[in-house]
């Protein structure tokens, strides 16, 4: 009976009790975060997207070498020695045409692993996250900064400059041929020096 | 009201059609209502904000839930006994609806004046659970079916210490229609049922323990008859999916809710009815100081509806308190303490009446 | 029309209905969910004889009660839905004739012998329920506590089923 009693009280008290809890917590001020509004300040090295700065990228290639989810696609094109294509940052200069940068973030896994490799910093984290897509060939980003035509300008100026090249190689092969021939005939001197200077 | 409407209109049926509707009005509203301050309660208590996105700090949310109910499909899944699952969720409303007739709103305004009022709910909340175990049943579902038989079981079980609690108040105020209750406690706060009604006697100061008792007890049976925390298990999300409404969507599933809602207001009002005051302003009318007679009935609406939702409030309080309790707890509770309590409360109000 | 009349056939068309679908339906959970309309439409017949503590009773008793019972019964049984409830007639000829006789009967006596009372339905009291509350308690107390105590009776009865011995409960 005593017993009996003693757990009415309890159930009663302890009720009141946790009510009296519950009713402080209603006046207490919310915790929320109203997210699209208001957002949490991140912190400073935050791994979110990916950016490349393509004024700095010489097209190295190293940063999709490190990649271990291989998210990121490089395609070069080498450029004329005609042509100037300017310096980086910190004074690199630039002999590659990246006529195709490409990072799918639908398979990145924000390692950061690409970013130290960088020679001259171009590839880096920002703090952007919110880039969701009904699409999963919209997480797919283009950061060339070379249109189409221009890409195959570029290709087409190289191969072209290949051919001349090569033409002009075949020339002096034959016309080195034609020299060694020459002087094989007056002179007879040995085969490594002539293969030197072809091969050269 | 009835009358009055008939000698409006001149026609009897159309009078008793929009007398029969007029609770409507007032529960469609307040469930809207209650939907949104369920979730704000709920969202403050936990230091949450609740839904803040639609309309200013969220207030249109439920209007806007309400509209997207109503397009959504009505799935009748296979297997299902069609013509009763149908039914089910109507007759669920109807009976939480039926309680309406009986409760007195203002002096002015009460479904039916019926001199068994109390009485007459007591007894058709019984389609209430009629209808759950109908929905549980042919809903095709174990979960559904559990949910229905542990429901069923519950309002069973603690129909008799509402009904002990009851007619000990029956026994007090001598009558069973609850607009003669509301009225014997007129005036101040101080002649409520839960301050040993409006007799100045010294029956009235013994009075005051044994109505706290049994207003505690009846609130406690009366939060498992609406299948509220605490005494959940008919619904418990957590193991039961979503009890005997598991099955339903769109428009039958908004009729579960409006009973839910509507059958919390019940249970509120009929606290406030017997033991505090009804309809009455415990401070007074503005009518009466004003000399607008024509102010008090809805002064009084106002009232009702304060005291209603202010219990209903306490409901959504306790629900965010207390962890559910097992199904044998719940047995334990209702046998072995309220039952008994309310048996010795019965005693004691009834021999302090004789004196 | 009046308004009484259209209540009346509505309850009246419920009551008929249902219990006709009772006694044909050949599953056994429809026939107790059917069930439920006819006592609903049998208690607002009571409310229309004037009869309104009885009708909230029969609510009370046999809706609230009785069928939830009834149907807590037929859920908790092992493999209801496939017994084979028979309902057709076996022996129609006999069963018309032996109906016929028993319900000519009824209806004669109901219509021949009984005291008719006629009265006007004006003054008809709102309420049965004071008249018999005095009713139960002076002229009809002893069937009234006898009752009293034969519900006890059965309510220990059952409890005393109910319950499993402790002896049980070891093994």
């Amino acid at each position: 009976m005593k017993q009996y009693l003693k757990n009415t009280w309890e159930g009663i008290w302890t009720v009141l009790i946790g009510m009296k809890i519950t009713f402080k917590h209603l006046f207490v001020p919310a915790v929320t975060i109203q997210y699209p509004d208001v957002k949490v300040p991140l912190p400073e090295r935050v791994r979110n997207r990916l950016y490349v700065n393509m004024d700095d990228c010489i097209g190295c290639d190293q940063c999709a070498r490190a990649c271990p989810v291989s998210c990121i696609e490089i395609e070069t094109v080498k450029s004329l020695p005609t042509e100037d294509l300017g310096k980086t940052s910190n004074g690199k200069k630039k002999a590659l045409w990246v006529t195709k940068f490409n990072i799918d973030f639908a398979k990145c896994c924000y390692c950061q692993l690409c970013v130290f490799p960088c020679p001259t910093e171009c590839i880096y984290m920002t703090d952007i996250y919110e880039f969701s897509e009904f699409k999963r060939e919209g997480l797919l980003y283009n950061f060339s900064t070379l249109t189409h035509e221009e890409v195959l300008e570029k290709k087409a100026n190289f191969e072209k400059f290949q051919a001349e090249k090569e033409a002009q190689k075949a020339a002096e092969a034959k016309a080195k041929a034609e020299v060694a021939a020459k002087t094989k005939e007056s002179e007879n001197k040995s085969d490594t020096g002539s293969n030197k200077s072809e091969n050269g | 009201m009835y009358d009055f409407l008939v000698d409006l209109i001149g026609n009897e049926i159309i009078a008793a059609f929009i007398s029969a509707a007029l609770p409507v009005v007032f529960i469609v509203p307040f469930v809207i209502f209650g939907v949104l301050m369920e979730r704000k309660v709920a969202g403050h208590m936990q230091d949450r904000l609740g839904p803040m996105r639609v309309g200013y700090h969220g207030i249109l949310q439920t209007v806007a839930d309400f509209f997207k109910l109503l397009q959504k499909e009505d799935i009748v899944a296979d297997g299902i006994d069609k013509k009763f699952f149908n039914f089910a969720p109507y007759l669920v409303f109807a009976g939480s609806y039926a309680v309406y007739a009986a409760l007195p709103f203002s002096s002015k305004y009460i479904g039916a004046d019926i001199d068994l009022g109390i009485f007459y709910i007591i007894a058709v909340s019984g389609l209430v659970v009629a209808g759950i175990l109908m929905a549980g049943w042919t809903s095709n579902n174990k979960y559904s079916l559990y949910g229905a038989l542990r429901s069923a079981a519950q309002i069973v079980s603690y129909e008799i210490p509402t009904a002990l609690i009851i007619l000990s108040m029956v026994m007090l105020t001598g009558t069973l229609s609850l607009a003669e209750m509301s009225e014997m406690q007129t005036a101040y706060f101080w002649n409520w049922n839960i301050f040993g009604g409006a007799e100045w006697s010294f029956t009235k100061l013994l009075l005051i323990p044994f109505m706290f008792a049994g207003f505690l007890l009846f609130y406690i049976s009366s939060l498992a008859e609406v299948n509220r925390t605490p005494f959940d298990m008919p619904e418990a999300e957590s193991e039961l999916v979503g009890g005997y409404h598991t099955e339903y969507s769109g428009i039958k599933f908004s009729m579960f809710f409006l009973a839910e809602y509507a059958n919390m207001f019940a249970v509120s009002a009929l606290v406030s009815v017997l033991f505090f005051g009804g309809y009455h302003s415990p401070i007074g009318y503005v009518g009466n100081t004003l000399g607008l007679e024509a102010l008090i009935p809805f002064e009084q609406v106002f009232w009702f509806a304060a005291k209603g939702i202010f219990f209903v409030f306490v409901q959504m309080w306790l629900r965010w308190t207390l962890p559910r309790v097992r199904v044998d707890q719940l047995m334990t509770i209702c046998w072995k303490y309220l039952i008994p309590y309310a048996f010795l409360n019965l005693l004691i109000i009834g021999i302090i009446t004789l004196i | 029309m009046e308004l009484y009349d259209l209540i009346f056939y509505f309850f009246a068309i419920v009551t008929v209905v249902s219990a006709f679908m009772v006694v044909t339906s050949k599953n056994i959970v429809h026939a107790g969910f059917n069930l439920l309309f006819t006592f609903f439409g049998v208690a607002g017949i009571y409310v229309l004889l004037g009869a309104d503590f009885i009708a909230v009773v029969q609510l009370l008793v046999y809706v609230g009660g009785i069928l939830i019972l009834l149907l807590f019964g037929i859920m908790l049984t092992n493999k209801i839905t496939s017994v084979e409830l028979r309902t057709g007639t076996a022996h129609i000829i006999p069963a018309v004739i032996g109906v016929g006789i028993f319900w000519g009967a009824l209806t004669a006596i109901v219509a021949f012998k009984t005291d008719w009372v006629e009265v006007n339905t004006a003054s008809t009291e709102s309420t049965t329920i004071i008249g018999l509350g005095n009713l139960l308690l002076t002229d009809y107390v002893l069937i009234f506590e006898l009752l009293g105590i034969l519900l006890l009776v059965a309510l220990i009865g059952a409890a005393s089923f109910a319950r499993r011995e402790i002896e049980e409960l070891k093994d």
